[in-house]
């Protein structure tokens, strides 16, 4: 015991920037030798409790972990639930799917970006991530109803249609976002103290980062050009133009900078789908047929679905789905078995933060105690979304 | 009547003295605590208003807020000062006292005006660096007697930093007394006639002195000691209450006396004293208190365009690139002296 040259120290559950995790951190004076996450601590069953409920009952339920990211988590489970049921949204649906799904990614990246903010001390970043978030929120509101969690796409389409304006709103929002990217940069990205805590600090070499298994922004950071969108299109990214944020580097700074430019690229696709997107119906043809007509009158004229009854008790048949989509912190992956009952017999999802959490052990490693909130943060680690 | 009169003249004769004004009213505590009032409400405000917020509002809301921190001071006094089981009660509990006291002991040499000061001394200068000196050796202490891994980290990195800011502010303020001839803070006042102002004459002092200030009070970019994102409050994680309060108010105190310290020696001190306002001290006081603000504000603005650095990246500040400079303004002065450019 005498010889012991190391501390143990425990960051978290009840520390201001270790979240709902519990960091085992082994230092030797100033030097973190080792560093283990202790995840679970909100683990609430997702998947136990999927297999519980109906089928349209699981949407609300999986948009819980990821409260920021709540778009592409309902869009995941969707997707492979009508691989299953074997209909496809109409196409304006899809579209419609899409703005959302880029609408919660510039959400999440702020979100993400504002954690950093404070980790690394800068209470102004903080601050303007989230009032900037709430640009997004107050748009998806606007589309769905809701402020975070939408449950607005459901089997075959999407629940309602474009608000009256909402093109003029989005782009007036989109050109505010642009000039407040450029005060980011300004005053967070270029900044001499920013660049000197995160530049050359954690970084990922390519190599580790596809040996482990790395997803999403953490991954192109590390010069992988790897993203759902483009290598299995689905929604209306096939149709859109838009391009994959890459950086060489691997290091903390890579990371927000990717993430700062997926902002950039995924206004782009807001702006492309808002233009391009086709007239029609937002439920698949399967069920508008079965509503009956004064209901159908109703969802003409004011753009919002109803439900048909047969939702209600959805009965896929028996077999096996997955999906995949690119979340906001990268490939989310649902896989469902359906016994032919009303509800799945097996639900299971892997989140993108599940997947990174192990970067904590590799990357947080003979580096210093106050490198362990700035590469905390540059991940951009989300722990309900890991614990599920 | 009368003698009602002489015995109101004989209290306000006694507060003016200068061995009770200068450690009880200015610079002394009145002060201090109207300082530490003002700035961390002006602070919050500034902050807000970058951040796009309000900050402080609903305490007298017809000033924004200003008295926000007499509630919280009040809130304070209320609450529980939870003293952990394994501490080291008699230090745990005289820390905060002594760190806050000793931040304040430094306003006793520092003079009002040429003609009014609790004490005069050749080594004013020194008196006042020296006893701030005391501070950081408290906080040590605390981080020691919390008995809490987060607090002894935090500890260390005071003592650390004390190192690489210390040195070099003993250095860049002795250049001053050099180039004045005198460590006494009346006669550095009564040098800088004119323009000749420290801050120009020797800039480098100046900015070298600046970063210290921020440095040895936790200011950002330099809040290394209590960084919350990584050892929660650094030294005072335990403390709560008004034992908490006090170290939080220290270190705005030391960061004042600094900024004192600051106008003196660069800023021509208590000069110049508009006419309608001689009547001393309360002129030159106004004077030297307004200077020292202004820079006060100066630094507690950084809180909103910076983020924090690294302990060893901050040292590497102190020691490769401040301490050099601190020696060149040395140089500096003495290369002035030479040019006859101060007499």
């Amino acid at each position: 015991m005498s010889e012991e040259r190391t501390m143990e120290l425990l960051i978290g559950p009840q520390h201001p920037s270790s979240g709902h995790m519990r960091l085992y951190a082994e230092v030797d004076g100033d030097i973190v030798v080792r560093l283990k996450p202790n995840i679970g601590y909100v683990h609430r069953t997702v998947e136990k409790l999927a297999e519980t409920k109906k089928y349209i009952q699981i949407i609300p339920l999986v948009e819980r972990p990821s409260l920021a990211d709540a778009a592409n988590h309902n869009l995941g489970y969707v997707l492979a639930l009508e691989k299953l049921l074997g209909i496809e949204a109409p196409p304006r649906a899809q579209y419609l799917r899409t703005i959302l799904a880029e609408m919660n990614r510039i959400h999440s990246h702020f979100y993400g970006l504002g954690i950093h903010g404070i980790m690394l001390g800068s209470s102004t970043i903080f601050m303007w991530g989230f009032a900037d978030r709430e640009i997004m929120i107050e748009m998806a509101q606007r589309l769905t109803g809701a402020r975070l969690t939408y449950s607005y796409i459901i089997p075959g389409g999407v629940r309602r249609d474009l608000p009256q304006g909402f093109e003029e709103e989005m782009e007036k929002a989109l050109r505010y976002i642009e000039r407040r990217l450029k005060d980011y940069g300004k005053l967070f990205l270029r900044n001499p103290v920013t660049r000197a805590r995160l530049e050359g600090v954690g970084v990922l070499r390519k190599e580790d980062a596809i040996k482990l298994g790395i997803v999403g922004p953490n991954l192109r950071a590390s010069g992988v050009p790897y993203d759902v969108r483009k290598v299995q299109p689905y929604c209306a990214y096939p149709e859109l133009e838009f391009d994959v944020a890459v950086r060489e580097e691997g290091d903390s700074m890579a990371r927000v900078l990717v993430r700062v430019e997926e902002i950039r690229q995924s206004m782009r696709i807001i702006r492309q789908a808002l233009k391009q997107i086709p007239d029609g119906p937002i439920l698949s043809e399967n069920y508008l047929k079965m509503i009956p007509p004064k209901w159908k009158e109703f969802m003409e004229t004011k753009g919002r679905v109803k439900f048909p009854a047969i939702m209600a008790n959805l009965r896929p048949p028996k077999g096996e789905a997955i999906s995949r989509v690119e979340a906001a912190r990268g490939e989310l992956v649902y896989y469902i078995i359906s016994d032919g009952t009303t509800s799945p017999y097996r639900f299971r999802m892997v989140t993108p933060s599940f997947r990174n959490v192990v970067l904590f052990e590799h990357l947080i490693r003979e580096c210093r105690v106050a490198d362990i909130p700035a590469i905390y943060g540059s991940m951009d680690y989300f722990p309900p979304e890991a614990d599920r | 009547m009368m003698n009602l009169m002489s015995l109101f003249r004989w209290i306000l004769d006694l507060l003016f003295s200068p061995w009770l004004f200068v450690p009880l009213i200015f610079p002394g505590l009145v002060t201090v605590f109207l300082v530490i009032l003002f700035i961390i409400w002006f602070e919050r405000k500034l902050a807000a208003k970058v951040q796009l917020r309000y900050g402080p509002l609903y305490v007298l809301k017809q000033l924004g807020g200003a008295i926000q921190l007499v509630a919280d001071l009040l809130r304070y006094l209320f609450a529980e000062p939870i003293i952990p089981a394994e501490t080291d009660k008699l230090a745990f509990v005289l820390g905060p006292i002594l760190l806050f006291g000793a931040s304040c002991f430094p306003t006793v040499a520092i003079p009002v005006s040429s003609s009014f000061y609790a004490i005069r001394s050749d080594i004013s200068l020194l008196v006042a660096l020296g006893l701030l000196a005391f501070g950081p050796a408290i906080t040590l202490i605390i981080g020691w007697a919390s008995n809490n891994k987060f607090s002894l980290i935090g500890g260390l990195r005071e003592g650390y930093i004390t190192m690489a800011y210390e040195i070099p502010l003993f250095i860049s303020a002795l250049s001053m007394a050099a180039l004045y001839g005198t460590m006494d803070l009346i006669e550095m006042v009564e040098s800088q006639v004119g323009w000749k102002w420290g801050l120009l004459l020797n800039p480098l002092a100046a900015i070298t002195f600046l970063i210290l200030a921020l440095m040895s009070t936790s200011r950002f970019p330099f809040e290394i000691v209590e960084a919350e994102s990584e050892i929660v409050m650094g030294p005072f994680t335990e403390y709560s209450g008004i034992l908490y309060g006090l170290t939080m108010g220290a270190s705005y105190v030391k960061f004042y006396v600094l900024c004192l310290l600051f106008s003196i020696m660069f800023l021509g001190g208590w000069k110049p004293v508009p006419s309608f306002l001689s009547w001393d001290p309360i002129g030159p006081a106004l004077v030297l208190l307004l200077k020292s603000l202004i820079l006060m504000v100066l630094g507690v603005f950084m809180r909103a365009v910076y983020p924090r650095y690294r302990i060893d990246q901050a040292l590497k500040i102190g020691w490769h690139m401040i301490l050099p400079l601190s020696i060149g303004s040395v140089f500096l002065s003495l290369g002035l002296i030479l040019l006859g450019v101060v007499p």
